[in-house]
Order: structure tokens, then sequence, then C-alpha cells
């Protein structure tokens, strides 16, 4: 910042240039650069040279509905995740501070818990004599039981409710930053509250939701835990696909190609959403 | 005049009810495990025929349990005082370090938060395979550092951002060595981003499923890889209880967090 004479006493220090960083990157480069990159020469080399594996799994329809079901998935938590998020991060962004407080606490409590609690909370709920499906049926809104596990229905469910705080709480930031005035000024001009929501509020949120919709998109491409739990073997998602392969069919080439695949998507993206939201206010949460 | 909560009109009714209900639907599991773990059906009926106490009275006779948490708990704590340690040294280089490359490194050392955790899983699982650590807790803490380290470069960069630099250096001039400066004037200043830190690297550390469910052995299980196995087996309320126990135990983080927050930041 300031390029004074002061600032000799820190550069003599230990801490001042890119020394101090040199632990971290030892860190990363040995246990997570080499493993990473080893895994991934494995997809070309394993059990021999060439480029079998990747034949092998856009060759094969049962990889390539893999495929297509995790990007299916992905979008549909996507969607919904968005569609629930943004009406509560515009009341969170004005509501009187004290009920907002509420949600806000309740929001971190979900976040915070186990996620395997969570997902084992919502497999119990939604089993076929579950809690939701003997409500709906007591109330006669439907008679035979409803199959909401180990499908589309269950992996969305859980999906949606472990993505929620991660849309909601950057959309607060972003419904906080624009200044109420524009929507009087809206109003004042004879705009209705939908045209002004359309035409005011939609677009400029928009950065906001394109930011959180892409970061939700992309943890959901590379999830594991919940869609093995309440996914069907019949929407098997990437993920999932790759522990099987690796660990029950021991096919190390294949799972690498996969995960190589799955890495690319997801760099990618990501690097799409640096350019959306710029570097220093990807922390999410944090 | 959709910013403002006073003059909403009908919209605000339904825009509450709409937050309310989906405040309710983030409460709905976490009570609704709390309540299932006291009830008294094997078969996990809701509600429950009658109140017990005989899931957690299983779960605390069962040593495998007890070992589990432990087993959690030991490589949670030693992965997020590496974190913290080495990303606080990592976060002086990144904030004040004036050398090419900066933005890359952040990048880097950021990596692992974004990479789905199954590639790094199955990648630092091959590695280990290959060097004899795997199924040993110094390959867990080294695994679970490198995942607990974004969380614990997030926040201490943050607060390292906010703190004026110019305090240290002006305690420099006062005769403080540069070495007396940081540690008595830098680290206190920054002490809330240490601290939330420190509380992230544990629960990636103490949450993680994924790269745990291939470094387990048969005598080295953490927490979350003894509920993985009993759910894929059966539902069993077991797991109610000892869920009940995660949930209790986050409240009182969030308890803790929020005293500590107020007292550090007075």
């Amino acid at each position: 910042m300031q390029g004074s004479s002061l600032r000799r006493g820190s550069i003599a220090g230990l801490t001042a240039g890119s020394g101090s960083a040199l632990p971290a990157l030892l860190l990363v480069g040995l246990f997570f650069i080499v493993p990473v990159v080893a895994l991934l020469l494995r997809s070309v080399t394993d059990p021999e040279p060439g480029l079998q594996n990747y034949a092998a799994l856009f060759g094969s329809g049962t990889y390539v509905r893999v495929f297509l079901n995790t990007f299916l998935v992905a979008a549909v938590v996507t969607a919904v995740t968005i569609l629930v998020a943004f009406p509560v991060a515009w009341m969170l962004a004005i509501m009187p501070p004290a009920y907002g407080s509420i949600v806000f606490g309740i929001i971190i409590l979900s976040m915070w818990t186990n996620l395997l609690t969570r997902t084992y909370a919502w497999m119990v709920l939604l089993q076929r004599t579950g809690v939701i499906n003997r409500t709906l049926m007591g109330l006669g809104i439907i008679q035979e039981p409803l199959p909401l596990i180990n499908n589309l229905a269950g992996v969305t469910i859980g999906m949606v409710y472990i993505m929620l705080p991660f849309m909601i709480l950057p959309l607060v930031g972003t419904l906080r930053a624009i200044d109420p005035m524009t929507l009087r000024a809206a109003a004042l001009c004879g705009a209705s509250p939908f045209q002004a929501f359309r035409r005011i509020l939609l677009p400029l949120s928009l950065p906001g939701i394109a930011a959180g919709g892409l970061m939700v998109f992309v943890m959901s491409l590379g999830y594991f835990v919940t869609p093995a739990l309440l996914g069907g073997t019949s929407n098997m998602m990437l993920a999932e696909m790759i522990a099987q392969t690796v660990q029950s069919l021991l096919n190390w080439g294949l799972g690498s190609a996969a995960a190589f695949v799955l890495l690319v998507i997801t760099m990618a993206l990501y690097a799409l959403q640096l350019r959306l939201v710029g570097a220093r206010r990807t922390g999410g949460g944090l | 005049m959709l910013l403002d909560y006073d003059r909403l009109g009908w919209l605000r009714v339904a825009l509450v009810g709409f937050t309310a209900a989906v405040a309710a639907f983030l409460l709905l599991p976490v009570v609704f495990i709390v309540l299932l773990s006291f009830g008294s059906s094997r078969w996990l009926a809701f509600p429950p025929p009658g109140w017990t106490l005989k899931w957690y009275e299983q779960l605390f006779a069962d040593p495998t349990w007890i070992d589990a948490a432990l087993t959690s708990a030991r490589i949670a704590a030693m992965s997020a005082v590496l974190a913290v340690v080495i990303g606080l040294f990592a976060s002086f280089a990144l904030v004040r370090g004036e050398f090419r490359g900066r933005q890359l490194l952040r990048g880097l050392l950021l990596t692992p938060m974004v990479l789905p955790v199954v590639v790094f899983a199955i990648a630092i699982y091959a590695f280990f395979l290959r060097i004899g650590l795997a199924g040993t807790t110094i390959g867990f803490v080294i695994a679970h550092t490198i995942l607990a380290l974004p969380f614990a470069i997030i926040p201490i960069t943050a607060a390292l951002e906010g703190f004026d630099k110019s305090i240290e250096d002006a305690a420099i001039v006062c005769g403080a060595s540069p070495l007396q400066a940081r540690l008595r004037i830098t680290l206190p200043s920054i002490r809330i981003g240490i601290f939330s830190a420190a509380i992230f690297s544990f629960l990636a550390s103490w949450d993680e499923v994924v790269v745990a469910i291939f470094m387990a052995s048969p005598t080295l299980q953490t927490l979350p890889v003894k509920i993985w196995g009993s759910l894929r087996a059966d539902l069993s309320p077991v797991v109610a209880a000892a869920s009940s126990l995660l949930v209790g135990l986050t409240l009182c983080l969030m308890i803790v967090t929020a005293l500590l927050r107020r007292k550090l930041s007075r």
C-alpha cells in the first residue's frame, strides 16, 4: 500500500515475500497436485497406454446415461434452488433484523449440521411409510404412497435442502446492495409492482443469481453422498459411478478417465464463475 | 416499493409466508431426527408409539461408536491446527507479498475446495496406497488438512486485509522487533479470522465423508464412516441417537461462536 521506508522492517521479516507460503505450497503440491496428475495419467496408461478408457466411457450407453443424468439432476437442483432461494433472500435483505436473525440462525444451523445427519433424516422422512407420505394420505391428498426416495424426486429434495444456504446467503448481499430508490423511482413513474420486479429488481439481481446458480450447479455435478443415499440405481450420478468403478470394480483406468472428465467440466465452470464474480468474492458464506 | 418492507402490501404477506415455510423446511430434518432418537419404534415410526432412551444406551454401550467419535475428534483437531498454522503463514504471503503469480497461488491453494471431492479422494487414495499411508492416521490428517486449508485461508486473508498494517509498522518504529510486532499486535488484531478459520477447518474434517470412506481401514474409521456404514446396512435408530448428539454439538458450536465473536470484537 504505502511504499515508504516503513516497509523495510517487514521485508527483512520471515513473512514478507512469498516465502511464508512455502509450507502450504509444498503440502498442496506434494499431496494434491501430484496425486491428481498421477490419477489423470493413469486414465491413459492403465491397463495399457492409449485412449481406450475414454472410448469405453463415451462409447457405452450406460456411462453416457450417467453423464446425462448428472447434468439433468444438477440442472433441476439449480433451477429449484434459485426459485426457492430468491424470495427468501429478498425478504432477508429487507426484513427487520429481529426476525431476519431468526431465519439466519436456522440457515446456519441447517448448514452446519452434519451432512450425513441431514441426509439420514430425509431418508426416513421420504420413505414409503415415512412421515410425509403418511401425512399426505392422512389429509386425503393422495391415496397411494408417493415414490419419494431412490429416484429423481428424492435426490432433488435432498440436494435442494443442502444447496439452499449457498444460494440464499450470497443473494442477500446482492439484494442489499440494490438502492431502494431505484424501485421507488419506478413506482413514481407509474410502474406496476410486476413491471418493477421484471424490469428493475430481477435484472439488478441477475449477477448474484448467475454466480450463485453456477456455484450450486458445479457443486451438484460432483456431489457424492446425497445422490448415493437418496437416488436410485437407475439414475446414478457421476461421482457415485467414479467411486464404484474404483472401489468395487477396481477399474482404475476407467474411473480415472471419468474423474478427468468431471475435473475438466468443473474447472471450466469455475473459471466462468470467477469471471462473473471476480476472484475476490468467491468464498461464499465464509 | 419492492425493497420497502413497510410498503409491500399484500406481497409482504405472501413473501413472509413463503420465507417462514422455507425456514420450516430447513428446520424440519434437524428437529425430526432429534425427536425420532427418543422414539421407541425400531422401524422409525412417527409419531413414535412411546419414548425411550434405549438407542442412546445402545450407542454408548457400543465401543465402535465411541472409538469412531474419538478418532474423528483426534483427526479433526490435528487437521485444524495444521490448516490454521499453514494457512496463517500462507495468508501473510497472499495479502502482503509482492511477487508474481500471487493471484495464481491463491487460486491454487483454494482449488481443493472447488475440485469435486471424489476426484481428490480416489487420487490421494491411490497415492497413499503406493507410499503406504492408506488407512493411517497420518494419511487421514494430510488429506483432511488439504481439504481444510481453503477454509482457513479465506477468513484469515479477509481479516488480514482489513487490518491496517501501519499499526504493526508503528510498533516496529517504537522499538519492537518485526516478530514481536507481528505476535503482539497483528495476531491479536486478526484473532476473529483465526478463530473462524479454526472452526471451519475443524468442521471440514469432522464432517468429511468421501475421502474418509476410501481411507478408512477396519481398525481406523471416523464417525462419518461409521454412520455411512450403518445407513447402507439399515436405518437403525442408533444412528438417530448419534445424529442428535451431532446436532447438539452443532448448536453448542454456534452458541460458543456467537459468544466468542461478541467478546473478541469488543
